[in-house]
């Protein structure tokens, strides 16, 4: 899916990320780990064409990754990045989870059918009307994760997505994580917890200082 | 103190009565100052938002010189206007001078400044997490910042808000530009300043205090929004 080549990301005179190599094949599941300030979430942003690197090469699916806007608009919409502390809209639930929707004029019965599909993934089909602002952490944080599978992009990419939420919502999101490379999805997930490769299945990354020092596939 | 109730007292009977003077100043005043909003809007709001999501060289010399036009008296705006619109002045030939039109130019020029500033207050205090989030979800750059616009709606709204009320609470543009002509350029704030000179202290008290309902209706209509 990915390919990295030489990859490097300079904030001024600080390198962020160095990477020389690194490959993310389709529809697997990755654990991306490393200490606070190793560079977890820079990558996250050049995988989701957020941010472009300062140096080197990406190819995405084979092709090599143009970053003038017009094609980074198109890379954009088969990836979705998840944060930490997702941001949600002002407005309802369906609001927020249809808005990639709207951008990809999926609009009508369609749009309220994936809407709900997703809701009840993340089994908050009953908060559809709810105020988006008014939620608990958990219950944003699930809504984003809805808001994301809603699209069904080729890869997604979750910023720590198990942190600061419950044990039980935790519980959930990470079922429905491990469910995602079956049905075809790549996805990259940071992560602390040094249990989560082995629960998850997933081939571990490991980032040190900006670099990748460990990449093992099963 | 009598002096005070009692004009109060003929206060409110000048309001309850309808008097055309007072409806007359109201009027001028809610339309010049309704016009100057509108086009101070269409100004301000664009610069604000562009200077708040660009990056530029100069760009804290023009956040500072828009700062600085907030403060600019009213009295120096219709001085500037006013050499324009003077029948000696470049634009004399058409004839705008001491017309509403002239006020709502005026108007125009000393409320841009407070939209712009209060727009660009909005968009730095946007969360920043606004535009990855719509980008990441498959907007493309204008769609994000219009995804931001709707976010930071009440910030633009108090903007504009902030504009009227400095428009319909000055006398400087008003009187310099409009005359204070009878039924004709004669806002609230110029008749309040006429009246209470000629010694008509109760008819410039009516005039207060409708000034005062209608900056408490807009803060009303503001708050109201805000709590939607």
């Amino acid at each position: 899916m990915y390919r990295l080549q030489s990859i490097r990301k300079c904030y001024g005179s600080t390198v962020a990320l160095d990477i020389e190599e690194l490959t993310i094949a389709e529809g697997r599941l990755y654990t991306l780990a490393g200490a606070n300030g190793a560079g977890k979430s820079t990558l996250l942003s050049i995988l989701a064409f957020l941010t472009p690197p300062t140096s080197g090469v990406i190819f995405y699916g084979g092709k090599r990754v143009d970053w003038n806007r017009g094609s980074v608009e198109e890379y954009r919409r088969k990836v979705t990045l998840l944060h930490q502390s997702p941001y949600l809209f002002g407005g309802s639930v369906h609001d927020n989870v249809a808005f990639g929707l709207k951008v990809r004029g999926i609009r009508g019965e369609e749009q309220r059918r994936i809407v709900d599909r997703a809701l009840d993934g993340v089994g908050l089909q009953r908060f559809r009307d709810r105020k988006a602002r008014e939620l608990s952490g958990g219950e944003a944080q699930r809504v984003a994760m809805a808001r994301a599978l809603a699209l069904k992009t080729e890869v997604l990419l979750l910023d720590e997505p198990l942190a600061n939420i419950d044990r039980e919502t935790a519980c959930l999101l990470e079922t429905v994580i491990a469910s995602l490379p079956a049905q075809g999805t790549t996805v990259v997930m940071t992560t602390h917890d040094p249990d989560h490769a082995g629960r998850l299945n997933s081939d571990p990354i490991f980032l040190e200082g900006g670099r990748h020092v460990l990449q093992s596939l099963r | 103190m009598d002096f005070l109730f009692s004009s109060f007292a003929s206060a409110l009977r000048l309001i309850g009565s309808l008097s055309p003077d007072v409806f007359d100043a109201v009027r001028t005043s809610l339309s010049v100052s309704a016009g100057a909003t509108v086009f101070a809007a269409l100004l301000g709001i664009p610069l604000g938002l562009l200077v708040g999501l660009s990056d530029f060289p100069l760009k804290r010399l023009v956040v500072t010189a828009l700062n600085t036009l907030m403060a600019v008296p009213t009295v120096v705006v219709g001085l500037l206007v006013y050499g324009f619109l003077s029948r000696q002045g470049p634009l004399g030939v058409l004839g705008l001078l001491f017309t509403p039109t002239a006020i709502v130019i005026g108007g125009t020029l000393l409320a841009a400044p407070i939209v712009a500033n209060y727009s660009l207050a909005s968009v730095r205090g946007a969360d920043p997490r606004i535009v990855p989030t719509a980008l990441t979800l498959g907007a493309g750059r204008l769609r994000a910042v219009a995804t931001l616009i709707g976010e930071i709606r009440y910030g633009i709204l108090a903007a504009v808000i902030a504009g009227f009320g400095r428009v319909v609470s000055e006398v400087g543009v008003a009187m310099m530009l409009g005359g204070n002509i009878r039924g004709y350029t004669r806002t609230m704030t110029t008749a309040i300043a006429l009246e209470t000179s000629k010694g008509e202290f109760a008819f410039g008290m009516a005039l207060g205090i409708v000034l005062m309902m209608v900056a408490l209706l807009v803060n009303l209509f503001l708050n109201l929004l805000q709590q939607r």
